[in-house]
């Protein structure tokens, strides 16, 4: 399907601190968590500074009371996003956010006090529920418009695309903020250190867990009269194009497995960099990411593309920029690889 | 819609039956599903039953195979085999005809039971847990696993989304197939939910004292709660062309698809219902019917005391003068809510009521709320007159969402 969308506004939260400059530019330092089956054995983890000002904003309102964090990154990061949109607008405003492990935190507590225990807390359950931090963002925000979550790995985020294409196509909203969001809880520690995923200290094989949330509010392209203004206020104007592919699960190593484990490699040592995953080979951009949900992060920096976040603003309509992605699975063993392939034209 | 999408293919696992036929002939004499609940224990609980479900055999996997699948993978496999059997794209060896199929899919949680193993080993600290083993599990209660799960047996690939929108999720996903198609981003699609019945959830619900510990009675002035269940449902949505093309016989049409949020609360709608009406409103613009021509209406009816009085509210409200014209039911005393796959499973009991005029009956029901009393289905009720039928779904954070199935396309 040819996506055609054009990016009017970005926001994210991330271990680097709020918004999208510091996002691509500045170095977050890790801290050490323990997993939960192993309280002796720290890992290096980025989290999320949630004393700064701009994420404590959002702990007066009523109807966050209750949420975790995965709920304020992500309100923080719509509004970053939605920065001068207008009541209206907002309005008609279709919200779609792409989760892998959601609202972590509360499942685990709650299933947690179930276990050790035996008391459940009804504070927490509706809290864990996949689309409760969707719910949230549309209530504080005032987005009126269709409200999707989804769930799954990294292809998701391409499904939110869609998904938002086909809503923009049909003119069901006027807009739409397509976010994605993990938060961190020790126990994705245990999780990913069953799987042999996560960096020791000073080495450079695997990866951080992380957490935070980024995304776009996007228009049809091409229907963005009166809104170069913001486009170039934000330096920004983008034209993705996207298909995806979910392939079957090959039962054996394949060709390009060699070099999907360099790419991952080579991803990581990148993020550390300029939290930019990707590499150039002419005029294609290859990813392949393990499949987990706190790359998505990384993916939308790559997606909206740190050299052209900064590009000088002109009265002429800002560049814009084609990404076509293709993305296909590859097992090995109980391991899924997700393999992304992009391919920007300016 | 754009284009004319119909309904080629139908398919389920229900705590009535391991398939279509047997579960809605259950559901059309009246059976109910309601049992002692011992999947998992429920000692502290209030209620202690639930509306589970017997799994149907997977001849075609090995032993091995099976162990490693999810329990909502056993039930999603089969609803979504009878599925495609039922539309004409299954071979010879139990395989898609299609190799490349979106797959558009709700659920909420997945293969929790795998993470509830998890963290119970977890946190146990025993050194004994196997390092792959804990991956295995971990791994495998994702629910892009179960979805992967269906592809292989099946043997299909193509573009899959699953959608998270609490218990209106099986409905979403039904209408985003439906917005595929009408887009022509697609032109067939397998779409549907599942949902097993796991401790978290069932806890959950339990310390929210949304469950009954009598009979779920929906639309009852003495209901008390729900019944939780499990289910996969799965149908094969197509462009009238395509289905043409392959020489495919439509079931019915899906002519109208609304969606909306409802922010007045996380767990409870607004008191007026002003969201749901929207939502049935636009699933009618979009089917270009009025609300008089809608002959059954397969309600959420959750038997909460906050849903039902709303619901009953917002049917007064979106039928007006033309409310004694419908039939109106919840299927959720027969078979429980079962959550994620809740959208999809109403959806094709929906469908056979359209299809064949027989109307699942209003069950349990000793005193119903008097605005509802004069439209829910009574035992062995029949309207062959039918030409349009509605699914309607609610759910935690305000997601609405209905479906408007037709014996013909939108004029």
């Amino acid at each position: 399907m040819k996506i055609d969308l054009a990016v009017i506004g970005q926001g994210a939260v991330s271990p680097a601190g709020m918004g999208v400059d510091a996002l691509l530019h500045r170095e977050p330092v890790p801290v050490s968590v323990a997993g939960l089956g192993q309280p002796d054995q720290p890992w290096p983890v980025l989290r999320v500074d949630v004393k700064d000002p701009a994420f404590v904003r959002w702990q007066g309102e009523p109807r966050l009371r209750r949420a975790s964090s995965i709920t304020f990154f992500l309100v923080e990061a719509a509004e970053q996003a939605l920065a001068g949109v207008s009541p209206a607008d907002r309005a008609e405003t279709g919200l779609i956010v792409a989760f892998s492990a959601g609202c972590i935190t509360y499942s685990r507590r709650f299933f947690e006090g179930i276990v050790t225990q035996g008391m459940a807390s009804p504070a927490l359950f509706p809290e864990t529920v996949f689309n409760s931090p969707v719910s949230h963002v549309a209530s504080v925000l005032n987005l009126n418009g269709a409200a999707y979550a989804l769930a799954g790995d990294e292809t998701a985020w391409v499904a939110a695309l869609q998904t938002a294409s086909i809503w923009l196509q049909q003119e069901r909203v006027r807009q739409v903020l397509i976010l994605g969001a993990e938060e961190f809880d020790p126990i994705v520690l245990d999780a990913y250190r069953s799987a042999r995923w996560l960096r020791r200290q000073n080495s450079a094989r695997g990866f951080l867990a992380s957490e935070g949330a980024a995304g776009i509010l996007a228009r049809r392209a091409g229907r963005c009269a009166g809104h170069h203004d913001r486009a170039r206020r934000m330096d920004l104007s983008h034209e993705i194009g996207g298909g995806d592919r979910h392939g079957k699960d090959d039962s054996r190593l394949s060709p390009q497995s060699s070099h999907l484990s360099d790419g991952t490699a080579q991803l990581d040592g990148a993020l550390r960099d300029r939290h930019y995953c990707g590499r150039r080979n002419g005029g294609q951009l290859e990813t392949a990411l393990p499949r987990r949900g706190l790359h998505r992060l990384r993916r939308m920096a790559h997606v909206a593309g740190p050299e052209h976040a900064h590009a000088p603003a002109s009265a002429s309509p800002a560049p814009r920029l084609g990404v076509k992605s293709s993305i296909r699975f590859v097992g090995v063993g109980n391991t899924k690889i997700v393999r992304v392939t992009s391919t920007i034209s300016v | 819609m754009t284009r004319s999408i119909v309904v080629t293919g139908l398919g389920v696992v229900t705590p009535l039956g391991e398939d279509f036929p047997l579960s809605w002939n259950a559901l059309i004499a009246g059976r109910d599903a309601q049992g002692p609940l011992d999947l998992f224990d429920t000692t502290g609980c209030r209620c202690h039953h639930a509306a589970s479900a017997s799994l149907p055999p997977l001849a075609d996997l090995s032993p091995q195979a099976i162990r490693r699948l999810a329990r909502a993978s056993r039930l999603a496999i089969p609803a979504a085999r009878e599925a495609l059997a039922s539309a004409g794209l299954l071979d010879a060896e139990g395989r898609s005809t299609l190799s490349e199929l979106p797959f558009s899919v709700s659920t909420t949680a997945g293969g929790m039971a795998f993470g509830e193993d998890f963290l119970r080993r977890v946190l146990a600290r025993n050194r004994s847990n196997s390092r792959s083993h804990l991956f295995s599990q971990v791994s495998r209660y994702l629910s892009q696993q179960q979805v992967l799960d269906v592809q292989q047996a099946l043997g299909f690939e193509g573009h899959s989304i699953i959608i998270a929108n609490a218990c209106a999720s099986g409905a979403n996903a039904i209408g985003h197939a439906a917005d595929l198609i009408s887009v022509g981003a697609a032109d067939c699609v397998l779409a549907g939910g599942f949902e097993a019945l796991t401790e978290l959830v069932f806890v959950g619900f339990d310390c929210l004292q949304a469950t009954s510990t009598d009979r779920c009675r929906p639309f009852d002035l003495n209901r008390s709660g729900l019944l939780l269940g499990e289910a996969a449902a799965f149908l094969v949505l197509e462009s009238g062309e395509h289905a043409q093309r392959r020489g495919a016989t439509p079931l019915c049409h899906l002519t109208g698809y609304g969606h909306t949020t409802d922010f007045f609360h996380l767990t409870q709608p607004q008191p007026d219902g002003a969201a749901l009406v929207e939502v049935m409103r636009a699933a009618a613009t979009g089917a270009r019917v009025a609300p008089g021509q809608i002959g059954y209406v397969n309600a959420h009816g959750t038997a909460t005391p906050v849903n039902d009085g709303v619901e009953a509210k917002a049917y007064g409200a979106f039928f007006g003068d033309a409310l004694p014209l419908t039939r109106i039911s919840s299927t959720k005393a027969a078979i429980g809510h079962t959550l994620g796959a809740a959208g999809a499973v109403e959806a094709l009991f929906a469908i056979e009521a359209l299809r064949t005029g027989r109307l699942p009956p209003q069950l349990n029901l000793q005193t119903p709320i008097p605005e509802m009393a004069p439209v829910l289905v009574g035992e062995k009720e029949s309207s062959c007159e039918m030409q349009h039928v509605m699914s309607v779904n609610l759910g935690f954070g305000g997601s609405n969402a209905a479906l408007i199935f037709s014996r013909s396309p939108s004029p």
